[in-house]
């Protein structure tokens, strides 16, 4: 238990000394661009925790990027290098909105039902990626890139064409029914009971690695040959991780519908995907790491485009900075990786070969 | 409304269109064909390209010479995929998160350097861009003239490359290396042929390719630069790679797929015409999968790819 608790210890000073690094070389292009570097940042401070409103913008963005995290830490913890959350994220949206705005159900029915279609097409988006790996040794680092692009030309169709409000000229579709939209906390605030699905999530996420699948799915990171001796059916076991993987942000997406846009729009996902990675990645996959990485990553975004509008700091400092840490987490990972001490064996035995 | 779609002149100007839309999705392509060949999966071309249209952009305009914008773009697209030769070859780092960490860096730094540069301007800086060239004779041929021999010099340059690239590969010791550190990287090792240097080549080759392909979005199709200007052409790539299976004529064909589909949205939507143009452009994103699958089962795609090669594991 100790020598964990070092090694979480380390772990995270880690993470925190990448995280100064790169929030250094930022505060350097800041000067350079002729601003000043503490100015910026206490401005992207203040733009994420200033007030009451600001909080609640910081945690809107934090419950997506975190359910999708979770969800892609789950695939990358079994080697899946599922990059379509954003893909996924769209599916979840279209089918919780269809349900919404199609469906004529009492509202205790129609809710738990949109819940339910965005966990199965956000599910059934990256299966699909994962059958297509199993059955014709499809790389799913292409697949789930090229079903993101389907799921969004798929989703600009509907918004121009079928889903389109007919009372709009916008690419949108109509709004959803109050009596169907995530509740709010405060009456004046965006911030909404979403949140308390994202504490449930970070919460089961916490066991899900005790439970027999998490550990499989572990296991499946080891190497094909490992599970197969522990008896596991790899091929199903990938199938059902890319799928819970994927029902995490199709989740995600009915979040986005329901919670803070009220109705499908072009767009909807914003990007989050790219950036559910990186936090994924800098959270070292843990549960409690991703919280934390989310939460700095919505600091940054919410902060950075409040510093964009209040100084003449560019947004692109904030993109600098997160392709740093990125960079960063891939570099130490090597270095804490046989890698470098594989490249050290490989010099010396060159060294000796040549002596010969 | 659609009987604008069926005349001629539509028909022979998106023809035209495709063909010069297609040719920065071609070189990019013809590009990470190398790298993909000799067992590297460079998911960052997104990145390289927008660092490469910057790069070019600026250069040419401090230069005042569009020759030397485009060698500014080679040579910055070379040095950002350095990077990515660094991580994936040397660090032996998992490709796809290299690839995505230096697309988002790539965006950063390309927009963050603009301004630097360039400052906010009311009105953004433009260059002349090239100009088109008229291949004698050929391009007064009715139809066919103003559809393949109207164009920027550069369109002429960037299909050139698709039989110099297949040359290089197919038909040169540098080309089989290439392939012989994607297929087996310790056979080709013990043949006394350094895998790393082949591959950080490859790598290389990938990121001039892209760059010149960044360039040429800023410097002779939209004469600036904007944050989107890449707009995902660089994943367009790479899905062209894998739908043509790493054959560079056959990548010729997937760019031009590319290159109608949006070529056919724009002019529809120029004409003010909705129909369903989104699913046309879904069109190529679905073949490139169903390629992918078609791969796969002939075992196309390279034994090692993205496997770094160490010499002390099995």
């Amino acid at each position: 238990m100790k020598t964990k608790l070092l090694n979480s210890g380390k772990k995270a000073a880690g993470a925190v000394a990448m995280i100064a690094l790169a929030l250094i070389i930022g505060a350097v292009l800041v000067l350079i661009s002729g601003n000043k570097p503490m100015e910026a940042y206490a401005t992207i401070i203040s733009g994420a925790f200033g007030s009451k409103l600001r909080l609640s913008e910081l945690f809107i963005k934090m419950i997506p990027l975190t359910i999708m995290a979770l969800g892609i830490s789950i695939a990358y913890k079994a080697q899946l290098w599922n990059i379509g959350a954003d893909g996924q994220f769209t599916m979840g949206a279209i089918a919780s909105a269809a349900i919404g705005i199609y469906v004529e159900l009492p509202p205790f029915l129609i809710v738990p039902l949109s819940i339910l279609s965005a966990i199965l097409a956000g599910g059934l988006w990256a299966g699909l990626a994962g059958w297509l790996k199993t059955k014709f040794n499809a790389n799913e680092v292409i697949t789930t890139l090229m079903l993101n692009y389907i799921a969004t030309y798929f989703l600009a169709f509907l918004v121009y064409g079928p889903m389109m409000d007919p009372q709009g000229e916008l690419a949108q579709s109509e709004v959803l029914k109050e009596s169907l939209r995530i509740p709010l906390l405060f009456s004046n605030y965006r911030i909404h009971a979403g949140i308390v699905i994202m504490i449930l999530i970070i919460l089961l996420m916490f066991f899900f690695w005790k439970t027999p699948l998490g550990y499989k799915t572990d296991l499946i990171g080891q190497g094909e040959k490992v599970s197969t001796y522990a008896g596991i059916n790899v091929k199903r076991t990938i199938i059902i991780t890319m799928m819970i993987s994927g029902a995490f942000a199709g989740l995600a997406g009915w979040n986005e519908t329901y919670g803070v846009q009220y109705r499908l729009l072009e767009g909807i996902s914003s990007g989050y995907g790219d950036i559910a990675v990186v936090i994924a990645l800098l959270g070292e996959l843990n549960p409690l790491g991703i919280v934390i990485s989310s939460f700095f990553f919505s600091i940054l975004m919410v902060g950075g485009s409040c510093m964009q509008r209040m100084t003449n700091v560019p947004y692109s400092i904030v993109d600098v900075i997160k392709g740093l840490i990125i960079i960063f987490v891939i570099a130490r990972t090597a270095f804490r990786n046989t890698a470098i001490k594989y490249t050290m064996k490989e010099w010396i035995g060159r060294r000796k070969n040549y002596a010969k | 409304m659609l009987s604008n779609i069926f005349t001629l002149g539509f028909l022979v100007s998106l023809l035209a269109s495709t063909i010069r839309l297609a040719t920065p999705i071609l070189v990019p392509a013809l590009g990470q064909i190398f790298t993909q060949k000799a067992g590297i999966l460079n998911l960052g071309v997104e990145g390289t390209m927008t660092i490469g249209a910057v790069s070019g952009f600026s250069v040419a305009y401090l230069t005042g010479n569009l020759w030397i914008g485009i060698l500014g773009g080679i040579i910055f697209g070379m040095l950002w995929s350095l990077l990515m030769a660094c991580l994936s070859i040397t660090m032996k780092a998992n490709q796809v998160i290299a690839g995505i960490g230096l697309n988002i860096l790539g965006a950063g730094v390309a927009v963050y350097a603009y301004r630097v540069i360039f400052g906010i301007q009311k009105l953004p800086p433009q260059v002349e861009t090239f100009s088109i060239i008229n291949i004698p004779l050929l391009s007064d041929i009715p139809i066919i003239g103003p559809i393949f021999f109207q164009h920027n010099i550069l369109v002429y340059l960037g299909f050139l490359l698709v039989p110099i690239t297949w040359f290089v590969l197919e038909k040169t010791t540098f080309g089989l290396k290439i392939k012989a550190v994607g297929e087996h990287p310790r056979a080709a090792d013990s043949k006394g042929i350094s895998v790393a240097k082949i591959r950080y080549s490859a790598v290389l080759i990938g990121g001039a390719y892209a760059g010149a392909a960044g360039a040429f979005m800023t410097i002779a199709y939209l004469n600036q630069f904007t944050e989107a200007i890449i707009g995902g052409r660089g994943y367009i790539a790479i899905s062209v790679v894998i739908f043509s299976r790493f054959i560079p004529k056959r990548s010729m064909l997937g760019a031009l797929l590319f290159g109608f589909a949006s070529a056919l949205q724009m002019r529809l939507q120029a004409l003010g015409i909705n129909i369903a143009n989104q699913l046309l452009l879904m069109l190529p994103y679905i073949m490139t999968v169903l390629a992918l699958i078609l791969a796969s089962k002939k075992s196309e795609i390279p034994s090692a790819y993205t496997i770094p090669y160490s010499r002390l594991e099995r």
